[in-house]
């Protein structure tokens, strides 16, 4: 890492190896290097925001995280598994171990909320229909909806029902480790702190790992641990958000003045 | 090391009750740990006590399940010792037991068969006046377009003409060959066998020109325009574009509707003049190699045969085809709900009805006319 003094701002400098590994990516996207040699990890039990202009390729590298997108050059390890070589049973076996929550939600609209959060059930575990009714349950009830929401369509849901559905969704398998892509977009400013406040619960008391793609300054001053900035396709910045606003980078004093007024 | 599979030690003092989960008490283990405690009887008059000093793990489905039974057997759980617990189970059971107050979701409400007919008639009538409504405004836009012609999309209305029309071309040519061929060539055995062989000519060019040129062609079309039509205005739909649309002061009608309509109408009729022609051609060509029918005898007898009135019968009933392929096909796309779901139910929806529209109307056509050119 070329700014290794970020690396020792880290929180949590545990003798567990890193739950992700990102080395060395490059992307080349309509040919243009949208990435050009990012490296980071993330330890177990960390909440990390990645931030960065839009177009600077945040929800790509997170897509490349989660093994959907290939990164052109470079490697991306989970759970010490480089994903880019998995396809397949492997394959599958890690994505289980994982929650994403997509952006708009992606829950399956012609399925009801329980419905939804049952599929990775159904897909992934042998359980009879009511532990996993039980389950289906609790999780809906730990993503803060009201039990009367699991029979509705997601067409029928609010912005941040539609959130917390797809976040039990994302949940059910018991993941550690969670990729969220601007969790709360096209949220209110009190829905979103209310997702905020309910995101940090969760991931204190189920001991996750998160990685989140956000442009909510909320977020980051609020429930994260570490922030990595992204900057024409590197890592200009990787640390606690107080050290990293203070940096003296054009970028990033834009971005953080950008909400100072109300600070 | 400890064990991964889990097991229940219930210790029982004079004062106490206490439960010793060993092993992993996680969602793998689940129907494994609901037998587990299934089979533990906790007395309600004693004090209890969950020691966790031997587990493994225990996430959130196994607290779940440990809440939900011990709760089942009438434990009050306010009054439960936990005993070494790491912080993050602690916060979880604390959570969950404020968040499980122990009721399962209703299942779904399904209505009795009466009612649901009920319901489903007036889901139907109202979808009948809807696509009246829909015609009428239809009307009214062509009405407009027709006193002021500059109302009309060009640029839009070429662009469906060329992907009506012109994209549309080298199939229907090449699936109007094929079927004259093979019409030809079974019709061609038959005649043979009463030594008419001249007669096929005749056979093949009016049920060509009268039905199988403008039948096919309306079905490719409906099958190829009528499905995109609905796709295109669906998805629109459903990225809101078409409240754009109508924000900006423009008529969706005027956009998008009619450009496809006219250019559907004008397509229509001279693609199944090429598809005539194609058909014919393919005739010919087996009329040749199965009964020696010079192509200069093919068409010389067509000449006779065919009178042009019947040609013209086959090209105009096309116009009406392809109203109605327009007209079902662009309702079926306003009709599309904001669902990933929706876009393939109505897509569907349009190919089906308009299949069955245009069998219906040439029907009609049969019935009504059946003297044209024979």
């Amino acid at each position: 890492m070329s700014l290794s003094s970020a690396g020792n701002l880290t929180t949590e400098e545990s003798a567990d190896p890193p739950i992700l590994q990102v080395e060395d990516v490059h992307t080349l996207i309509g040919g243009q290097w949208v990435h050009k040699g990012i490296d980071f990890s993330i330890g177990r039990g960390e909440v990390v925001a990645l931030i960065g202009g839009s177009g600077t390729g945040k929800s790509v590298l997170l897509r490349e995280c989660i093994g959907l997108n290939r990164p052109t050059r470079g490697r991306v390890k989970l759970f010490g598994q480089n994903i880019c070589d998995l396809s397949g049973k492997p394959l599958s076996q890690v994505r289980s171990q994982y929650g994403v929550l997509f952006q708009e939600g992606a829950l399956f609209s012609s399925l009801s909320v329980a419905e939804n959060v049952a599929v990775p059930l159904v897909e992934h575990t042998r359980l009879s229909p009511k532990l996993r009714n039980e389950l289906v349950a609790m999780k809906i009830r730990l993503a803060g909806l009201p039990m009367e929401a699991a029979n509705k369509r997601p067409s029928e849901l609010s912005g941040g029902m539609k959130k917390r559905a797809a976040l039990a969704r994302a949940l059910a398998l018991e993941p550690k480790l969670l990729f969220l892509d601007e969790p709360t977009s096209g949220l209110d400013p009190i829905s979103a702190r209310e997702f905020d406040h309910l995101l940090r619960v969760l991931c204190d008391s189920l001991g996750l790992t998160a990685l989140m793609a956000t442009h909510d300054l909320d977020t980051l001053w609020g429930m994260v641990d570490r922030v990595i900035v992204l900057h024409d396709g590197k890592v200009i910045a990787d640390g606690p958000v107080k050290e990293v606003a203070k940096r003296d980078h054009e970028w990033i004093r834009a971005y953080f003045s950008a909400h100072s007024g109300s600070r | 090391m400890i064990d991964a599979s889990p097991s229940l030690q219930c210790t029982l003092t004079a004062e106490a009750c206490v439960l010793k989960p060993r092993g992993r008490w996680c969602i793998d283990h689940l129907a494994q740990i609901d037998r587990l405690l299934g089979e533990t009887a906790v007395p309600h008059n004693l004090h209890l006590r969950v020691d966790a000093s031997e587990l493994a793990d225990m996430d959130s489905a196994g607290i779940m399940l440990v809440v939900n039974r011990l709760r089942a057997q009438g434990v009050v759980w306010a009054n439960v010792e936990l005993v070494d617990f790491n912080p993050h189970q602690d916060t979880l059971i604390h959570l969950l037991t404020e968040r499980l107050d122990g009721s399962p979701p209703a299942p779904p409400v399904k209505n009795a068969w009466f009612p649901s007919l009920g319901q489903r008639l007036a889901e139907w009538t109202q979808a009948m006046f809807g696509q009246f409504v829909f015609l009428g405004r239809i009307v009214e836009g062509v009405f407009e377009v027709v006193r002021r012609p500059r109302l009309l999309r060009l640029r839009e209305f070429t662009a469906q003409l060329d992907a009506v029309g012109l994209k549309a071309l080298p199939i229907v040519m090449l699936m109007t060959f094929l079927i004259g061929v093979v019409f030809a060539f079974l019709l061609g055995i038959q005649v043979r066998k009463f030594g008419a062989n001249i007669f096929i000519v005749d056979g093949v060019s009016i049920a060509i020109a009268r039905e199988l040129g403008p039948l096919l062609t309306a079905i490719l079309i409906a099958g190829r325009s009528g499905a995109a039509f609905t796709a295109q205005i669906g998805a629109m739909k459903v990225t809101e574009e078409i409240d754009a649309i109508s924000t900006i002061g423009l008529s969706p009608i005027q956009v998008l509707v009619l450009p496809r309509l006219f250019a559907i109408v004008i397509a229509m009729p001279l693609l199944t003049f090429v598809a005539d022609i194609m058909g014919l051609l393919g005739s010919s060509l087996v009329a040749y190699s199965q009964l020696d029918i010079t192509y200069y005898t093919f068409f010389e007898r067509m000449k006779s045969v065919l009178p042009v009135e019947l040609v013209w019968f086959g090209l105009a009933k096309t116009p009406v085809y392809a109203a109605a392929i327009a007209l079902i096909a662009c309702s079926n796309g306003f009709a599309v709900s904001r669902d990933a779901r929706s876009v393939g139910e109505f897509t569907t929806q349009t190919v089906v009805q308009s299949l069955v529209a245009v069998i219906l109307i040439n029907a009609l056509f049969a019935i009504a006319f059946p003297e044209v050119g024979l």
